[in-house]
């Protein structure tokens, strides 16, 4: 694995024809003059040098056939007498080992669901939910690309529910060992599961409440980020990027009661930019088993569009995970802010009778605890339960002489469920949930997935 | 069109005489050491290693220092969440484990191996062929992939210590 220059390779290898020419005088020469004490420890001295030189010699002749043939073939291969020999560098790889280390890499992850709404069996459904391949290309020593494509629902087409969505998209370019920059549309550090959101790194068939409503998972937008680690275990996050869009807000639609800020994302689609957005986060694990994080983000989301009241939207959120032994902990607490919306609401209230109004408030929070069993050697078996608490409406801004819209119902969701994780990153999941208030939102899910 | 192109690095963290030195401070001398295990003692350390991601090359060096033999160390390459992390354990004499450092690390996330604390739950284990991740070694939130595949690769190369080079097996000449 060492790089000799040529002319030292060659004056090393003359030493050693030296050496073993010594060795050989060494052990013909008549012994009787000397010691026998002193004659053992010249021959130890030369066996060490002559080991030396040999064990030099190895790693010399590996690195030029190294230099002949990148990425040493599998020594493993074949030798009969099966033992270790210290003759030489070593290569040994194991079956099915890569040699060469491709600049392009592949991976991937999808989820499979059924889920039977208790108060409404005949709205059972089953979907392909996700199926996802992503790519990195390696351009140089420094720089690299990160893409994520994404289907929803199998099929995309005029008369299908489906979408196929490019879910990340960026370059990364690396600055030192300890700090990066990154261009393009790429996922908000916000929150345990944005970041970490394929099927195998959450609990439950579907992504918790709160960081699909509150934080609008996946959330990504387009612009550019720095990120740095440290050596003792914090990573810190900071950007500028594309913010929400409040004239996508649909008056007519439920869709901004369950996620205020997942129905006014822009996705980078053509997204409006006059007004960006900038973000903040903070993480630190540098306690094993240990994650407390913390992030902030906020800007624009009128976009200064003719006609649009001046609107900011603020969303930040504290998260914990501690995983000591078998359990997995984590507790989670996200609360978001619309500013300017009364205006904007006296203008939906006059368009539409019934019309879904902005909220200026909306929070969630959430605990969950699981348990890493294992059935047989290597199975695991992972019961876990959580408990949230959110409301996409918590408050209104009162309008001209008004007074404010009244806030929707605190809403708690408990789920319980167990997956099981039959081969290395692939999981099946069940759980029921049941959601405050009535029967209305329980529902019995079953699912399947898998990340590589 | 999308042949691989020529293995790169991007971004490395320590040579391996860095490694070297941080591993095995107090190591006089460094014996490549060649392996080649047969078919059936490859099959027997996967089997006492336990499930692996896919993985790269792999190097040994039998450690010297001023009262003898220190024991081994090792380079290797486990696969994070899409791309290699090239790191150094070292194994003492007794079997025990050195705190692995990482060499080089090629992806967006899951850099956090890199965190002191976290490599130093490898220190000292005795039982590092059967090391069990999120038990024996606790992972990092946001890193689970990196750090099990690295625990994973700890335990083959403490697997492969076991059953190849201890009692001497590796020893040079």
């Amino acid at each position: 694995m060492t790089d000799f220059p040529r002319k030292q390779l060659i004056s090393q290898r003359c030493l050693l024809v030296v050496a073993l020419g010594l060795a050989v005088i060494n052990t013909s020469i008549p012994v009787h003059a000397a010691t026998a004490t002193g004659l053992e420890a010249r021959v130890a001295t030369l066996e060490s040098e002559l080991q030396e030189l040999k064990a030099q010699l190895a790693q010399m002749r590996a690195s030029d056939a190294a230099a002949a043939k990148p990425a040493a073939s599998a020594a493993a291969a074949a030798n009969p007498a099966g033992a270790a020999t210290a003759d030489g560098a070593s290569s040994a790889l194991p079956p099915g080992a890569t040699e060469a280390r491709p600049a392009l890499t592949w991976f991937g992850y999808g989820e499979l669901n059924y889920t039977r709404p208790s108060e409404d069996p005949s709205a059972a459904r089953a979907d392909l939910g996700r199926f996802v391949i992503g790519t990195g290309y390696r351009f140089d020593e420094r720089t690299r690309l990160e893409s994520e494509l994404e289907i929803e629902h199998a099929v995309s087409s005029a008369g299908d529910p489906g979408e196929v969505a490019i879910e990340q998209a960026y370059i990364e370019h690396e600055l030192n060992g300890a700090a990066r920059v990154r261009a393009g549309l790429f996922l908000i550090p916000s929150g345990l599961l944005n970041e970490n959101h394929e099927p195998t790194r959450y609990y439950g068939v579907f992504r918790n409440i709160v960081e699909t409503e509150i934080i609008p998972s996946t959330w990504r937008e387009g612009g550019v980020g720095f990120q740095g680690n440290t050596t003792r275990g914090l990573r810190w996050d900071a950007g500028v990027t594309t913010g929400f869009n409040l004239s996508k807000w649909d008056p007519a639609s439920s869709a901004g009661t369950q996620s205020p800020l997942g129905s006014i994302h822009q996705e980078l689609a053509l997204a409006r930019a006059a007004q960006p957005s900038a973000y903040l986060a903070a993480n630190y694990t540098g306690i094993p088993g240990l994650r407390l994080g913390a992030s902030v983000f906020g800007g624009g989301a009128s976009q200064r569009q003719p006609g649009m009241p001046g609107s900011r939207v603020l969303l930040w959120e504290g998260h914990a995970r501690w995983q000591p032994g078998a359990w997995d902990l984590a507790a989670l607490y996200a609360r978001g802010h619309i500013s300017g919306t009364a205006a904007l609401n006296a203008a939906l209230a006059a368009q539409l009778d019934d019309a879904t109004l902005v909220p200026e408030d909306f929070y969630g929070a959430y605990l969950e605890a699981a348990w890493r069993g294992r059935v047989g050697r290597s199975w695991p078996l992972i019961p876990f339960a959580r408990v949230e608490r959110f409301n996409t409406g918590s408050g209104y801004a009162a309008s001209g002489s008004g007074t404010p819209p009244p806030a929707r119902a605190d809403q708690t969701a408990y789920t319980a469920g167990v997956q099981l994780e039959f081969a290395p990153g692939v999981v099946f999941k069940t759980d029921y949930v049941d959601v405050s208030g009535g029967s209305a939102g329980d529902r019995f899910d079953l699912g399947l997935g898998y990340a590589f | 069109m999308l042949a691989p192109a020529p293995a790169v690095i991007a971004a490395d963290y320590l040579s391996l005489a860095d490694a070297q030195r941080a591993i095995f401070p107090d190591a006089l001398r460094f014996a490549a050491v060649a392996l080649q295990p047969t078919a059936a003692q490859l099959k027997a350390i996967a089997a006492l290693a336990g499930v692996q991601p896919a993985r790269g090359r792999l190097a040994a060096w039998r450690v010297f220092g001023r009262d003898g033999e220190l024991g081994f160390f090792f380079t290797d390459e486990v696969v994070g969440r899409q791309d290699f992390i090239d790191y150094a354990l070292g194994i003492n004499a007794d079997g025990s484990l050195r705190a692995p450092e990482i060499m080089s690390y090629r992806e967006s996330h899951g850099g956090e191996v890199r965190n002191a604390a976290w490599r130093a739950q490898f220190a000292h284990r005795s039982n590092g062929a059967t090391l069990r991740p999120a038990i024996d070694i606790r992972n990092i939130a946001g890193a689970t992939l990196s750090c099990e595949h690295l625990t994973a690769g700890v335990r083959y190369l403490a697997a492969l210590w076991q059953l190849l080079l201890r009692d001497g097996a590796g020893a040079p000449g």
